[in-house]
């Protein structure tokens, strides 16, 4: 079946759990039709408590992005209700937008970050939200905040690389920085697409091992969008299956077997075959 | 080596230093430029001929827009055309040899450096000064401005042919001269058929920005659109300015467009 | 019309010793030299280009340019203070339309406005801009603004506007978008996403556009004067008019030094952006 794989050692201090609110994700009959006509999801029901970790899994395609970027609001939804922290995410926009945004950090497949400039700065573009107008113009951040991008960075294990410029990173080191700067932003729910697709094996492994810590020493929610079932059924202590838009698996991620696996991928071995 | 955040902290490059100094250099440079500056007009009369213009673009003389006559602005338009195209081929064909004399790839770093300084003392010498050189040796007139053109030209043509000259491929050459090739086939097969499209291209946009500078060129009595321009301001017809303005303006607007798309036939072949 | 062109000059066919056939188009060349041709020999007529003419009365020119040298060096005295408004003026003006350009640009850049006419628009704003002749915009600049340096100082911003603003927008267009997208995720107002992400990336070159522009406005601000825009122009206008050609001489000696210092100090600059 399943090969058995070594999780790696943790190399971080312990952290005290932080407590403050906890967000809840409602999706109630949610539907998103694309102007051509083409169905991105439907008919979604789905409740996400505070402090899982799931990953999404299915066929490139299925709506897996669509679903993720759904909770904040990346891409809009056409129908039902997605409740985010008892706000329904297609009533809000502009400042409000922003501000739920805040609590929610997202972590991209290419990382996304500005490869001209330093890590650090990187990071600090956390914190650029919560800073006044005159600091935010001049980019000039107090020291608490220079500490505290350090310490997220710290958190991720490259603090030594705080002063050299993104681009002479590698692929693993450039999505820690990412996920530092996800950190830095304090948020309650991770949402990641395809984190690791552009990622080598053992490189993989060590981001997600970075996942499963923020979610289990920090509580904050994660939700990753995977291609990888092995990762997936690993990490994750509840998978949610989608199939051309609709979730046909909702279950934890022990009881995930062939069968589900043939239903959602439409294969006998669940490997992703691309679509002829 | 495991750092703690505060040494690394003390690690952060003190850029800020450095960019204070550039802030204050710039600050200070455009300070001292704009004691430069002297108000003239604080009468209110500045204001009325810039409606005065705007009315004129709304309304312009539209017997002078479309007449047909020579003094109609269509006439003129086509007479600023004339000197730009005869202005750019006459700038090239000055312009092609001193770009040769100019390339180091092709003469000793000596005649190179003083090509290309021969060609920066061309550059530099502002075109109504030859406009008005060379009213002397022609008398007012299209040609004199043709002539302005030309040498105002051969700046940017010798650049950009210089580049595409030191661009040469020299392995074409030596093939040709592998096959037992003439000096003049070598140049016929192996130089002009590189040279050519990157050639044509400059000339084109060399034409472009010629066309609109030949509007100048009437300014010193040079012929072109330039001189009806200055006597309908100076007499503040400002109706006839609005038409020479806006047929201006279109012209350019069609050349460039044409150009532009010549340009990228040629350059992808 | 190119299909056109073919059926009146049909394609060349060529049969291969196997039977095999291949029809290579006609060359557009006959067309298109005969074509350039025409161009030549009507602006010839239209301009009144005369080889005859140019030929024997070119001496004139050469007498006027022997005049120029040796040069006037006492007169440099005089050419302090015009060179100074000359090489002020083009900073100003080049500084004032380079910042005025950005908000404009960023209006005009199809990746940040979805809204395809507001684009459009400034577009073609820019490009109606550039079409105007700076000399134009300086005689037009002298009748509101008045004789002197801020006609000329004014009409510099203007093309420099014009010029930058369709660099900056073309540039903007072809820049990375992911870190923007990324930046609007965790929060952050559009117009400090675009400080973020966007500004880091269109930075070096714009400086360097500026610094280039800067430098062929220096040259442009010597021509304004002759229209009354302030600068080396009046006094060269001034000396030509009076025939003296050694004092001119001096001028140009002058504008040439301080056009290959700051064109050398440009190069530099910018080379070190890149």
């Amino acid at each position: 079946m399943l090969p058995f794989l070594l999780k790696s050692e943790f190399h971080f201090p312990r952290e005290k759990l932080i407590t403050g609110d906890k967000i809840m994700i409602n999706f109630k009959n949610v539907g998103k039709v694309y102007p051509n006509g083409t169905v991105g999801l439907k008919d979604v029901n789905l409740t996400i408590n505070d402090g899982e970790f799931i990953a999404i899994i299915g066929r490139s395609g299925a709506g897996k992005s669509t679903l993720i970027r759904a909770i904040n609001k990346m891409h809009s939804v056409t129908s039902g209700t997605l409740l985010v922290d008892d706000v329904d995410v297609r009533t809000i926009d502009g400042k409000q937008l922003r501000k739920l945004r805040r609590k929610i950090g997202m972590i991209f497949q290419s990382f996304n970050l500005v490869t001209r400039t330093t890590v650090i700065k990187n990071v600090l573009t956390g914190f650029v939200p919560d800073l006044p107008f005159y600091r935010s113009i001049f980019g000039i951040f107090p020291q608490e905040m220079k500490i505290k991008a350090l310490e997220a960075l710290d958190k991720v294990g490259i603090l030594d690389k705080a002063y050299i410029r993104v681009d002479q990173l590698s692929g693993g080191q450039q999505q820690r920085v990412a996920l530092a700067r996800t950190l830095a932003q304090n948020p309650k729910v991770i949402l990641a697409d395809e984190p690791v697709a552009a990622l080598d094996p053992v490189t993989a492994k060590q981001v997600m091992d970075d996942f499963l810590h923020i979610n289990q020493e920090m509580g904050i929610t994660v939700l990753i969008n995977i291609h990888h079932v092995e990762l997936a059924l690993e990490y994750a202590t509840r998978v949610i299956g989608i199939k051309e838009g609709q979730i046909i698996y909702d279950g934890p991620s022990n009881k995930v077997d062939d069968d589900v696996l043939s239903q959602i991928y439409g294969q006998k071995d669940g490997n992703d075959e691309p679509i002829r | 080596m495991k750092l703690t955040i505060a040494e690394k902290l003390s690690q952060e490059p003190k850029l800020w230093r450095k960019q204070l100094i550039i802030v204050f250099i710039c600050l200070l440079l455009l300070i001292w430029s704009s004691t430069a500056l002297k108000v003239q007009k604080t009468d209110g009369s500045g204001i009325a001929v810039a409606l005065g213009i705007f009315k004129g673009l709304v309304h312009p003389t539209t017997s002078l827009l479309f007449g047909m006559g020579k003094t109609g602005v269509a006439y003129l338009l086509l007479e600023t055309m004339c000197i730009a195209l005869m202005g750019t081929i006459v700038g090239a064909i000055f312009a092609i040899p001193i770009s040769f004399i100019s390339s180091f790839n092709i003469v000793p770093k000596w005649l190179g450096i003083f090509g290309r300084v021969f060609i920066m003392a061309i550059r530099t010498i502002p075109a109504f000064v030859y406009g008005l050189m060379f009213i002397m040796v022609t008398g007012p007139g299209p040609f004199a401005g043709l002539l302005t053109m030309s040498l105002c030209s051969v700046g940017m043509l010798s650049k950009m042919f210089i580049e595409a000259i030191e661009d040469l491929d020299k392995g074409i050459l030596e093939s040709l001269d592998a096959q037992g090739c003439t000096f003049f086939q070598k140049i016929r097969y192996g130089i002009i058929p590189q040279l050519l499209p990157s050639f044509a291209s400059t000339l084109i946009y060399r034409f472009d920005m010629n066309l609109r500078d030949a509007t100048v060129l009437g300014l010193v009595g040079a012929g072109g659109i330039g001189a009806p321009l200055i006597f309908a301001m100076s007499s503040y017809r400002w109706n006839d300015v609005g038409a020479i303005l806006i047929g201006l303006v279109v012209l350019v607007l069609i050349v460039e467009a044409l150009s532009g798309k010549l340009r990228t036939k040629l350059m992808r072949g | 019309m190119m299909s056109l062109y073919d059926k009146i000059f049909k394609p060349k066919v060529y049969t291969l010793s196997n039977g095999k056939q291949v029809s290579q188009k006609r060359s557009r060349m006959p067309v298109i030299l005969i074509l350039t041709v025409a161009a030549i020999l009507i602006s010839a007529k239209v301009t009144g280009f005369s080889l005859t003419v140019l030929v024997s009365r070119i001496s004139y020119f050469f007498v006027m340019l022997k005049d120029m040298f040796p040069p006037d060096l006492s007169y440099m005295a005089r050419v302090w203070a015009p060179l100074w408004d000359t090489i002020k003026m083009s900073l100003l003006g080049s500084v004032i339309g380079a910042l005025l350009c950005i908000p404009f640009a960023l209006l005009a850049s199809t990746n940040l406005v979805k809204n395809k006419v507001v684009t459009a628009i400034v577009k073609f704003m820019f490009s109606l801009v550039r079409t105007l002749p700076t000399l134009v915009a300086a005689l037009i600049a002298t009748y509101i603004f008045g004789l002197g340096t801020l006609a000329g100082t004014v009409a510099i911003a203007v093309f420099t506007f014009a010029y930058c603003g369709k660099i900056l927008y073309e540039n903007i267009e072809t820049v990375e978008m992911g870190s923007y997208e990324a930046l609007g995720a965790l929060g952050c107002h559009p117009l400090s996403c675009i400080r973020y992400s966007i500004l880091p990336q269109v930075l070096p070159t714009y400086l360097s556009t500026v610094l280039f522009c800067f430098e062929g406005n220096v040259r442009y601000a010597s021509i304004l004067g002759y229209v009354g825009a302030g600068g080396l122009g009046l006094i060269l206008n001034e000396k030509i008019g009076w025939r003296e050609y050694d004092r001119v001489g001096m001028i140009l000696i002058a504008l040439f030094i301080t056009v290959v210092v700051i064109e050398s100090l440009s190069q530099w600059l910018r080379s070190k952006l890149s």
